[in-house]
């Protein structure tokens, strides 16, 4: 019964916010918005969502979320135009469409590509959507058991993980790219004695680095700083007639869409590890599990299912870990952290306490995004895709500005500038050189969460590391991080493989001496 | 990202930062209180405001020594004294006159300017206008002559307004002339704009392009800030000129 009573509630919510036609209109403009941030090479929905905290700062916290996760859910969908029309992802989620979306569009079939695309993008929100409310009140009610031990291992757990799996290079570089955010979240006085730490005597710096204009920064200027300074051209967008929403291969193919979502909804809820690792894991599995994988790479159907499906999936993945444990599953998530506490929402397991109907709420807009984004889709995909044509030269500075106006209203602080440029230079010449931002981004959000934890667990047990082998939760976690590490380096490969063959030679062991082998004379 | 080969060669010199970074963390870390009293608190290492720097600057360090650890071994020891010939070397100074690297200081010149010495002192929409308009006039054109030579332009009177703020010219204009440094902003970008116009007035794609990058150069700032000022309530950083004429306009009308 009780099930029954939360569906009614959470059909009742998504009436009232879409029988408000400001409602409406806010949720349409934001997911056109989001959509062309997806389409255009050099914009991220993460980038979007950036930008749109500015803008939202004055709104309440309903309208904010409306046009955040509108922004998100087409922003992630947005990317699929230009990797099908151009071949050149707008967002890396998109990267892996690109694939078979552009022989697809080559051959005529853009229309049904991203037809196909919009009717996944939407199915893939909306089943994740399932899971959030569904997996929400499990996970908070195993996070209130947590203490302070469980959540510092969690914070390290999930920037080291976010290190692990987001870096284009070496490992180490993600790790240190974590720590790097770590050190930013020490500047400031801390928050158990408030002595300033790496202050150097400046007041502005006392009550820390902001962390939404460090974020504009970190995604923004090197973005721009990339694309201009590469000469980066849109190249010519193939042409494409009819949109079609493809209901019939859809249906023939339920089976992969809903491996494709739980693969989206299980990256995502994973910290710091967004949708272009979804949708390139779908990809992998549909291919490796199709019976026509030679087909894959060129033009096939099944392949721009799966990864968009997946890619968008992981949205909702994505805000499991960031409402139940105030830990961001992704980029975007990360931002739209930033901007909860911004409104004076804190993410985390007492979030269902505070503030009862937040998730079904979330969920309620996640519906309504997700409907939204396959009508402009539907209707709009033509005119929209017609951004594309502005050069990237005259839309990059603009964006610039934004990123700049946009990190001053926040707080009407213009010390909020002056951190931001570094940062993002910074940033652009870690991304030159392998570093991921992601994890930086997750080290400045987690740091204060880790710090504040560590020393109150530490007082609790009096300076000892005990609790951390005797909790099974803290050893859990305590071992996978031992693991995640370890497993990078070629002595724990080298010895797994020993461990392999000696196992896997024991079990198939043929006998020494074969009695049929013909005899020597 | 870089190419394999060159990347780890450049790890080399990463990892030797990142330690050094992470060497004075751990030092800065190492003055907070992990005995004393602060505050009136007996601290202990565990409840210590240090504890949380001194675990990451230690973690810096070590993930810097094995950064260069692996690339060393990567490109070997051979390969790190052609590398640092080569920084020694005149093709340092040539790498760093490249057209790509001058698109860069282009960029970063101006994000610089505008955030440090713009934003703060001129009125924001002058600001915009002329951020906008050098950047767009640069790298619309896609000339790498005509990019150098609009960037010295652009950086001549870069280094003029330092000194003139630097020396406390605008404290004495002021006093004669009101909003005097946001006129000669604008005499700064109408200058920019007919030495602009001068250089691609000879070629009729490049006069398409000024014209498009002039309109989208004003108007854009205008779009931006007037919603930020005037629909989100949010002050510009520096009112001058520009924001006056506004707020004579927009109180007036409503």
């Amino acid at each position: 019964m009780m099930i029954f009573e939360r569906i009614g509630t959470y059909f009742q919510m998504v009436y009232h916010l879409a029988a408000d036609p400001l409602n409406i209109l806010i949720l349409l403009s934001s997911v056109i918005l989001g959509i062309i941030f997806g389409a255009m090479p050099g914009l991220t929905s993460t980038l979007g969502v950036a930008l749109l905290t500015a803008l939202t700062y004055g709104m309440d916290t309903a309208t904010a979320m409306l046009c955040l996760l509108a922004i998100y859910v087409g922003g992630t969908y947005g990317g699929s135009y230009s990797s099908i029309l151009i071949n050149i992802p707008g967002t890396a989620a998109s990267a892996a469409t690109a694939l078979d979306g552009y022989p697809l569009a080559c051959k005529g079939e853009g229309g049904r590509a991203i037809g196909l695309t919009t009717t996944a993008s939407a199915i893939g929100t909306i089943i994740s959507m399932l899971f959030l409310v569904s997996i929400s009140p499990l996970i908070s009610f195993f996070a209130l058991q947590f203490t302070s031990f469980e959540f510092f291992l969690l914070a390290f757990f999930g920037i080291l993980i976010s290190g692990t799996l987001t870096s284009p290079d070496l490992v180490i570089k993600g790790w240190i790219a974590g720590f790097l955010g770590l050190f930013l979240a020490c500047v400031g006085r801390d928050l158990l004695q408030f002595y300033p730490r790496f202050t150097f005597g400046i007041p502005e710096l006392d009550s820390g680095i902001e962390v939404v204009p460090v974020l504009i920064g970190a995604f923004g200027i090197p973005q721009i700083i990339q694309v201009l300074k590469d000469r980066f051209q849109i190249g010519e967008t193939q042409k494409f007639q009819r949109i079609l929403p493809e209901f019939g291969t859809i249906i023939r193919n339920i089976p992969r869409i809903i491996r494709s979502a739980l693969i989206g909804v299980g990256i995502g809820s994973v910290p710091g590890i967004g949708e272009d690792i979804a949708a390139w894991v779908s990809y992998g599995t549909a291919k490796n599990t199709s019976k026509h994988p030679e087909r894959f790479g060129k033009g096939e159907i099944t392949a721009v299912l799966s990864t968009e499906v997946a890619n968008n999936a992981c949205v909702g993945g994505a805000m499991i870990p960031l409402l139940n444990l105030g830990i961001p599953g992704s980029p975007p998530a990360a931002m739209l952290l930033g901007a909860l506490m911004l409104h004076g929402v804190t993410p985390g397991p007492m979030l269902t306490f505070e503030h009862p109907t937040f998730i079904m709420e979330v969920a309620a807009i996640l519906l309504l995004a997700s409907i939204s984004m396959w009508v402009v889709g539907m209707l709009m995909a033509k005119q929209v895709v017609k951004v594309l044509r502005i050069p990237v030269q005259l839309f990059m500075p603009i964006i610039g500005i934004l990123c700049i106006i946009g990190s001053y209203s926040l707080g009407m602080n213009i010390w909020n500038l002056y951190l931001m440029l570094p940062v993002g230079i910074i940033s652009y010449f870690l991304i030159e050189m392998g570093y991921p931002i992601a994890p930086l981004v997750i080290g400045v959000i987690l740091g204060p969460m880790a710090d504040e934890n560590l020393r109150r667990a530490l007082m609790v047990s009096q300076g000892s590391f005990l609790p951390v082998f005797t909790r099974p939760v803290s050893l859990i976690l305590f071992l996978v991080i031992v693991w995640t590490v370890v497993s990078q380096f070629q002595i724990y490969r080298n010895f797994k493989n020993k461990l392999m063959n000696l196992v896997f030679r024991r079990k198939t062991c043929e006998p020494e001496f074969d009695a049929d082998a013909p005899k020597e004379d | 990202m870089l190419e394999k080969e060159k990347l780890r060669k450049a790890d080399v010199y990463s990892g030797i930062v990142i330690f050094l970074f992470g060497a004075w963390i751990v030092w800065q870390a190492s003055k907070m209180p992990m005995k004393d009293s602060w505050g009136g608190v007996q601290n202990v290492w565990f409840v210590s405001p240090a504890l949380f720097p001194l675990f990451v600057g230690a973690m810096i360090m070590l993930l810097g020594l094995l950064l260069f650890r692996t690339a060393l071994k990567t490109i070997g020891l051979k390969a790190f004294g052609d590398t640092l010939q080569w920084l020694s070397s005149s093709k340092l100074f040539q790498f760093l006159n490249t057209v790509s690297i001058l698109r860069f200081y282009a960029i970063a010149s101006l994000f610089l300017a505008f955030v440090y010495l713009n934003i703060p002192r001129i009125d924001f929409f002058l600001s915009a206008v002329l951020f906008l308009i050098v950047f767009i006039t640069m790298f619309y054109f896609d000339e790498a002559v005509l990019l150098k030579k609009l960037f010295f332009f652009y950086l001549t009177g870069t280094v003029f307004f330092i000194f003139y703020f630097a020396v406390g010219l605008d404290g004495l204009l002021s006093q004669v002339l009101p909003f005097a440094k946001d006129i000669l902003a604008l005499g700064f970008i109408l200058g920019y704009c007919i030495y602009a116009w001068r250089l691609v007035r000879n070629s009729p794609q490049l006069r398409k392009k000024y014209r498009t990058g002039l309109i989208v150069a004003v108007v854009a700032p205008f779009l931006v800030g007037m919603i930020f000022k005037y629909f989100l309530l949010v002050p510009m950083p520096a009112e001058g000129m520009v924001v006056a004429l506004l707020d004579a306009i927009w109180y007036f009308e409503f």
